[in-house]
């Protein structure tokens, strides 16, 4: 069976040429707007950067994947739409969708191109996945945050099309595009406008020496002196349910399945994905490279290499968060 | 959506010169301070040229921002810098409270170094709120905003200002060659000189800062 | 199209006689056209009351009332499946589906789509026509302009467009259970502490403010979503059905109340301002008004 396909993630095009440079098989991206789930202020491809990143990454073998990921606003279809064609006729590798309209209008319109489900469409179950299949052709599915890795392998066992599942990165505790946590509390959805717990709604508040972190008016973390602060993402924040200050939904840890690639393997996934548009290239460079090695060691049936990303998460606590049951 | 993490330390410039970096933007912050608006305005105005002639994506993206005054503090400089984005962007010199006519939208502060890496996009976008020693005040939006688009750049202050004409391209790469050395040279000199020669070092650090020279 | 009020499935784990009680007193007193029942949070509940449903269907029924029956959010593993499949096969009730799963095993036949199939635009809400829907219940978190064209689009397509004006906002679901967790157990070993909580468990910010309710794997708005103020707009834009969510609270005094808001016997504004007296917590419509959800708009 092939090695796994490495799936990368690129905010700029500084970003996805670290990406290709550092071994990605395919690179992620979103257009600059509301189109994409990772609509954060100076992120992103304009048209133009989405020409130069195919260029760029076909001439060294790599391939370019569109996210159009995000719910289109009723109504005003059009910038979903366009950002579909223009994907195709930018040539783009796969467009990475969730809505069903828009999936019908990509399936008509470009027959041609290939699709994939975003893990914002939270498929979770052979029935789902395969109607997406028999409807728009849907050639790869983004497997959500919420299944184990023997329940991956029972599921690829009943569908024919590629799975995706995401290695490593910020994970959401939550299912993936049917959560409004951030529109509850700042109104604005990563289903509608790409993004959670945006920044323009985040403040920080000195008291005294604590910092407080805020999103929306709602006070989602306290940092003692001396304690790394961290971005009040609502899922990742303490709150109280009876006394105790805790980390109700999620710790902030990052999620890391690297041991368990021969497991990922056995269960017939096809490919890994990086979380993280929204990291420098810095952070992408370190991490594709580690992975990159990892897979052709493991390719190899060689030993995999420790890999030293505690650097990269924060306090080097790092999950494997949905893929083994204990999480739940 | 979104998770934490630090900065990595091997995206870092070697440390010995970027202490030097350090070492000259504080004297560029503190000559361009002394100088005035008249002298210090035109430096900073000719800082901005260079970056936006070398990176227009970045800076084309900063003047399509709404318009908006981001305080940068050094905190271990004699002065800070506000940033002011959209159409009309523009670098000015001033007080670390802020100028006492412009409403600030946002403030970060931090050592130098750690504002050289926000510049130079060294910081993980996220990894930049998780660092006690950066304070952020005020729009957390238009901080990414710049971080973001900075870190779509391979921005490098003192390249960039060296390879670009004036009195910085000679001294700047000799300055990072020879990073170490130029670091306790700096300091030894700085102890040591007797007055005349401290007199030669404030004529150093003038040709460092830039300062234009009949133009 | 004459204006339906529909009572949703109950989310909270409540013990197996309240349930049945709960039914029958909306069975004899509440003015409710279609109740949905159903297990869609947690399939380990649905064994509780299981013995209870039969009697539960037939006396909605006698009252008059439509039954439909709703699938469960979230289907990952086999059981949850099973759950699905079930709920889809029940072979005497209408469906709800809530998940793309259901969707796909409900091909060919009428169906009711629920709030968390996420039907965002016309587009979606044509496909999900095209494929046998007959009513669409849309996410709490649209606002007004896309209710509006929504709405509208339904009636271009023959079905009915239903928005949720009362009861806690759905706001997420996981496969991992933040009750369990919050009581430091494991979802296998939960002893089924969601129990303690007919009304969900109350979740604070470090400032002790009132922000968030858990139930299980759901996570909800404290606050508790309320357009009775925003009816008449609703039913202007060709909003034909108006969903209650239940509550720990009197439900037959809800219904009552809007009931008469949908009859033109009360104003809107009057039964919102009723309900933030009858409710612990406090009133939300922000979604609807483009603002945050926890936001409430007074003007209506």
């Amino acid at each position: 069976m092939d090695s796994f396909e490495l799936i990368c993630p690129a905010g700029n095009p500084a970003a996805l040429r670290a990406a290709v440079d550092a071994g990605a098989d395919a690179v992620y991206l979103g257009f600059r707007d509301e189109t994409n789930a990772r609509n954060f202020p100076g992120l992103n491809f304009s048209r133009e950067d989405l020409a130069g990143a195919v260029a760029y990454a076909h001439a060294r073998g790599v391939q370019v994947f569109v996210a159009i990921n995000t719910y289109p606003q009723a109504g005003n279809l059009g910038p979903w739409e366009r950002a579909a064609d223009d994907a195709a006729r930018l040539k783009a590798d796969a467009v990475i969708l969730a809505d069903v309209g828009l999936l019908a209008y990509a399936a008509r319109r470009h027959p041609d191109l290939r699709l994939h489900l975003s893990v914002q469409a939270s498929a979770a179950n052979v029935e789902a996945i395969r109607l997406y299949r028999d409807a728009f052709g849907v050639r790869r599915v983004v497997l959500p945050r919420v299944l184990t890795v023997p329940e991956i392998a029972r599921l690829n066992a009943e569908i024919d099309i590629e799975t995706e599942v995401f290695v490593f990165g910020g994970m959401c505790p939550m299912a993936e595009g049917r959560c409004s946590l951030s529109s509850y509390a700042t109104g604005l959805s990563p289903n509608r406008q790409g993004v959670c717990s945006p920044a323009s709604h985040v403040r920080y508040e000195p008291r005294g020496a604590a910092l407080a972190s805020t999103l929306g008016g709602f006070t989602i973390n306290l940092f003692g002196e001396g304690e790394q602060a961290g971005y009040p993402t609502l899922c990742k924040g303490r709150f109280l349910s009876g006394d105790r200050p805790a980390y109700l939904f999620e710790e902030p840890t990052s999620l890391n399945a690297l041991e368990l690639l021969p497991e990922l393997k056995a269960a017939k996934v096809r490919a890994l994905k990086i979380e993280g548009r929204q990291r420098g290239k810095a952070y992408i460079a370190a991490v594709v490279a580690a992975y990159r090695k990892a897979l052709d060691a493991f390719a190899k049936g060689q030993a995999l290499p420790m890999l030293n990303l505690d650097a990269v998460v924060e306090g080097g606590a790092q999950t494997t968060g949905a893929f083994k049951r204990a999480w739940r | 959506m979104r998770d934490p993490g630090i900065a990595l330390d091997e995206a870092a410039p070697d440390t010995r010169a970027r202490a030097v970096e350090v070492r000259l933007t504080q004297m560029g912050l503190g000559l361009a301070r002394r100088f005035g608006d008249g002298v210090g305005g035109r430096l900073a105005d000719r800082v901005l040229r260079v970056l936006s002639d070398r990176h227009p994506r970045a800076f084309t993206a900063l003047r399509d921002m709404p318009e908006a005054h981001l305080l940068i503090d050094p905190v271990d400089a004699p002065a800070a810098v506000l940033l002011r984005v959209g159409p009309r962007l523009a670098l000015r010199v001033c007080d670390r409270d802020g100028p006492a006519h412009v409403a600030v939208d946002a403030a970060v502060r931090g050592p130098c170094a750690r504002l050289l890496d926000l510049l130079e996009g060294r910081i993980d976008g996220d990894a930049l709120f998780f660092r006690r020693e950066l304070v952020i005040e005020g729009d957390t939006a238009l901080i990414l905003a710049l971080r973001n688009t900075l870190d779509g750049e391979d921005m490098d202050l003192f390249a960039d200002m060296a390879t670009a004409a004036g009195p910085l391209r000679h001294a700047l790469p000799l300055a990072r060659r020879h990073a170490g050395r130029m670091l306790d040279l700096l300091g030894i000199a700085r102890r040591a000189a007797p007055p005349p020669l401290r007199w030669g070092m404030v004529a150093l650090e003038r040709r460092l800062g830039g300062k234009p020279q009949g133009s | 199209m004459m204006p339906l009020l529909t009572l949703g499935p109950v989310l909270f784990n409540w013990p197996a006689d309240r349930w049945r009680d709960f039914y029958f007193r909306m069975a004899d007193e509440a003015p409710l056209d279609t109740v949905i029942l159903g297990e869609i949070v947690c399939h380990k509940r649905a064994p509780f009351f299981a013995d209870a449903m039969e009697a539960v269907v037939a006396r909605l029924t006698a009252a008059g009332k439509e039954v439909w029956f709703a699938s469960p959010i979230l289907a990952g593993n086999d059981r949850e499946r099973a759950a699905m499949r079930d709920v889809v096969t029940n072979g005497l009730l209408p469906v709800e589906a809530n998940d793309m799963g259901a969707l796909a095993l409900l091909a060919g036949q009428p169906h009711a789509v629920g709030p968390f199939i996420n039907t965002y635009n016309e587009a979606t809400l044509a496909w999900l026509a095209g494929r046998g829907a007959m009513s669409v219940s849309l996410p709490a978190e649209l606002p007004a302009s896309s209710v509006a064209v929504l709405a509208k689009a339904g009636a271009a397509l023959g079905l009915a467009v239903e928005v949720q004006v009362f009861g806690r906002a759905p706001l997420a679901i996981s496969a991992r259970c933040y009750h369990a967790r919050a009581h430091g157990l494991h979802k296998d070993g939960c002893q089924f502490v969601c129990g303690n909580d007919p009304d969900g468990m109350p979740v604070k910010t470090l400032d002790g403010q009132s922000f968030l309710t858990v139930n299980g794997t759901q996570t909800l708005s404290h606050g508790y979503l309320c357009l009775a103020g925003e009816m008449e707009r609703l039913a202007a834009m060709g909003v034909s059905r108006f969903r209650l969510s239940p509550q720990a609270v009197d439900m037959v005094a809800v219904a009552a109340a809007f009931r008469a808001v949908l009859a033109g016997q009360r104003d809107g504004r009057d039964v919102a301002a009723e309900l933030g007296r009858l409710v612990e917590a406090p009133l939300e419509n922000g979604f609807f008004h483009n603002l945050a959800g926890a936001a409430y708009a007074a003007e209506a």
